[in-house]
């Protein structure tokens, strides 16, 4: 066995040990509020029992571990669904940037144990109704206010904003020059006057993403994260940083194992749904495709191991996987017939077919769209032309709205 | 085994690529289209210079050792330069017949001769649609083989081939010397092929195996069949992937680049995709061989391919436009090749149907397993 195999062994049984107090039957049923109680409890005690901040400086409460105990923990974690996802965004990128640009280090170690521990949850403020797959068209704009900053401005689809303690915002601080060029990032406190955050229900009825408004919001220049004008960088080292992540070749949804158990209990015209030719064909290919993501992944894993850098392929999952998904739950919903009408709305995504049905295409466009993720691989990966961008060199205040 | 190749199989990748390319002539290729029976000598020549023929064979039969890792690499660099003789898999099958049966005298016979390619082998396990039959209409009574095999690969030019056949009411391998009355060609879209219609009456013929150890080494021999040649798909649907890339590098349209519209750049970075799956699928089975778990990693490794191989052929013609579809551009020796490799070592859906019960055999414990049922 080797070392990493040793520590995710530990893991597991650790993840075991608590997974009554904390998984997926312990949530079942719970109100939002009441589950994020019972996250911020989980994240205390993985604080504790030294789970948290896994590949982060132990000087900042980590543990001073690689990438890979970080993905083997979270690949772990995943299948035992504790209620870590309201931490997911918060640890994944605003606090690691956070550590990296934060100017008071003294409070920047204050913010990071309080996260780590669940007690404080920082957000991330990018999107907006005119800039989201095209970020650096934002228009929140910061204007120098004093010796600081006044923040005005909309943001849109922000994770659990209402939530939140702090968060990271890039903003608009010179109109005049081309757009990438005039942005400045920042940390903002979600508690200060100005700051208003409405949920927005999304189509599977869930609020976890915002709207938040930003009205004179004043901020100290402190807070800058980066030069003026240096924030569209800064944004996309935020983006980058946490380049290794637990994948599901599921696409964060069911397991096709689920698929197969309930194909084996529906007939399809008078015979078994297993000896149907289209639903077994369904089964095969999903089941290639995979097979084939998961060893992508385990090679990554592999290359890690022995020092190397794994190739690009990794960021395919996202994109194969999710749409994959939203077309098996789809099958799995025709199947059932007039039986696959039923629907709950707090089932849990990973286990059940009309929830992952109804939030699949969230997953196609947060994070980056479908469409976005090919014109990486086509631009990045095949040295194909970016596409024309009439914007591109034009000061941001002469680019017709 | 791991799913990280080595450096002598980064050495075998590199070098089996750079002389498949060196030696590579579209113009013969094309040739080989209109000449019925006709397969591609140098391409064969090349392969016995170079050792790929004995890659996988053990050393005590002038092997080198190796395995389906090796030969997959081998496979891969073939695909993509679309070479021509099929017998590199072909050989590694009857050769996995012979070493998976008990006949040493046969396998001292034909085995150094498999490994030096001066023999050419084919395996013939189809009968009708179907790529491996529950039980074969082709019988072998006392050492005399009757029956017909259609379409078999490298038929034309075989000296022997292993036929799925009936044995006493059992399935069972078997080993034919080939006579030429008992071949006729089968004109095809892929010529260089070989392919044949076997026709055996009362030929004589040595068993292999027999009953529940026949059907388990048809199935393991399909399945090592079926992985070589989805290496080979992958390096003719990554071949197509970068020939699209380059064609939408340079073909202008509209003042720009045609790769600089997102309908073009879009359609290629999709073959990326399905290109890369299939190649991980193909490391990871060549890397199970042996396992329980060989079948339905083999099965994984060939639909991802089949489907990388069929939409790259397809969709590079389509980036190509008009040039794309004629004879010249050479387009269509890749697009006949996913379909003729498509079919080869048993098509899609029978693919499909085999992956399926593997993985709902805990499902079917009522029922007798039969091993190669579809």
């Amino acid at each position: 066995m080797t070392d990493l195999d040793a520590y995710r062994e530990t893991a597991r049984t650790w993840l075991n040990s608590v997974s009554g107090e904390f998984g997926r039957d312990a949530r079942r049923g719970l109100a939002v509020e009441d589950d994020l109680a019972l996250g911020r409890r989980y994240m205390a005690t993985r604080f504790e029992a030294g789970y948290a901040g896994i590949n982060w400086p132990v000087e900042y409460g980590g543990q001073g571990f690689g990438h890979l105990e970080k993905v083997a923990f979270d690949t772990e974690e995943m299948s035992f669904g504790m209620p870590s996802g309201y931490f997911g965004i918060s640890l994944g990128m605003p606090v690691p940037i956070l550590m990296r640009y934060g100017a008071d280090q003294a409070w920047v170690k204050e913010r990071v144990l309080a996260a780590l521990k669940g007690e404080e949850i920082w957000c991330q403020l990018f999107s907006e109704p005119a800039g989201g797959s095209d970020l650096a068209g934002l228009r929140t704009k910061a204007v120098p206010d004093g010796n600081g900053w006044s923040l005005t401005g909309q943001k849109l689809w922000t994770s659990w904003a209402q939530y939140c303690d702090y968060g990271v915002i890039v903003a608009r601080t010179d109109p005049t020059v081309a757009k990438h060029k005039g942005l400045t990032y920042f940390w903002v406190d979600m508690k200060a006057p100005g700051v208003e955050v409405r949920p927005i229900k999304l189509a599977g009825g869930d609020s976890h993403v915002n709207e938040v408004f930003f009205d004179d919001v004043k901020l100290t220049d402190a807070q800058r994260m980066s030069p003026v004008g240096g924030g569209f960088a800064v944004a996309m080292a935020t983006l980058m940083i946490e380049r290794y992540v637990a994948t599901d070749s599921g696409g964060f949804g069911p397991h096709l194992d689920l698929f197969i158990d309930l194909a084996g209990e529906i007939e399809v015209g008078g015979r078994a749904a297993l000896d149907d030719g289209r639903v077994r064909s369904a089964i095969a290919r999903n089941y290639a495709m995979r097979s084939g993501l998961e060893a992508i992944t385990r090679r990554a894993m592999l290359m890690m191991e022995a020092g190397m850098v794994p190739g690009p392929e990794g960021s395919l999952n996202k994109l194969v996987a999710v749409r994959s998904r939203q077309r098996l739950s789809e099958l799995a919903l025709d199947l059932q017939g007039n039986t696959g009408l039923a629907f709950d709305a707090h089932a849990f995504v990973k286990e059940d077919w009309a929830a992952s049905w109804i939030n699949a295409p969230t997953g196609r466009i947060a994070g980056g769209a479908d469409e976005m993720l090919l014109n990486t691989i086509a631009e990045k990966i095949l040295g194909l032309p970016q596409d024309h961008r009439p914007d591109k060199g034009v000061p941001f205040n002469e680019i017709p709205a | 085994m791991s799913l990280l190749y080595d450096e002598g199989q980064q050495a075998i990748a590199s070098e089996s690529r750079r002389i498949a390319n060196a030696r590579a002539d579209k113009s013969r290729l094309l040739a080989l289209l209109e000449q019925i029976g006709a397969h591609d000598e140098p391409f064969w020549d090349m392969a016995r210079e170079q050792g790929w023929t004995a890659l996988a064979l053990p050393e005590a039969f002038g092997g080198l050792d190796l395995g389906l890792v090796e030969l997959g690499i081998v496979a891969q660099a073939s695909g993509a330069a679309t070479a021509g003789a099929p017998f590199l898999t072909t050989n590694y099958g009857a050769a996995q017949a012979l070493l998976g049966g008990d006949d040493d005298a046969l396998s001292q016979q034909w085995l150094p001769l498999l490994a030096s390619g001066e023999a050419i082998a084919a395996v013939a396990f189809a009968e009708g649609q179907s790529p491996l039959p529950d039980r074969p209409t082709t019988r072998l009574i006392g050492s005399g083989l009757s029956g017909e095999k259609p379409g078999v690969t490298a038929g034309l030019q075989a000296q022997i081939a292993v036929v799925w056949a009936l044995c006493d009411g059992e399935p069972a391998l078997v080993l034919a010397e080939l006579r030429d009355e008992q071949r006729s060609v089968v004109p095809s879209y892929d010529n260089s092929r070989g392919y044949a219609d076997l026709s055996f009456t009362a030929a004589p013929a040595t068993l292999i195996a027999k009953g529940r150890a026949a059907e388990r080494l048809a199935l393991d021999i399909l399945a090592r069949m079926a992985v070589v040649t989805a290496h080979e798909q992958t390096g003719g649907a990554e071949a197509l992937m970068y020939i699209a890339r380059d064609y939408a590098l340079t073909r202008k349209a509209f003042g720009q680049p045609i790769g600089a519209f997102q309908s073009v750049k879009h359609r290629i970075a999709e073959l990326y995709a399905l290109v890369e799956i299939a190649r991980a699928n193909c490391i990871h089975a060549a890397s199970r061989a042996g396992q329980p778990d060989f079948v339905t990693a083999a099965a994984a490794a060939r639909l991802s391919a089949t489907e990388a191989y069929d939409t790259a052929a397809r969709d590079c013609v389509q980036v190509h436009g008009g040039i794309g579809v004629t004879w010249e551009s050479g387009l269509h020796l890749h697009m006949r090749r996913a379909r003729s490799l498509a079919i080869e070592q048993g098509n899609l859906m029978w693919w499909e149907d085999r992956l399926v019960s593997e993985l709902t055999a805990h499902l079917e414990t009522g029922q007798i397993e039969t091993g190669a049922a579809a």
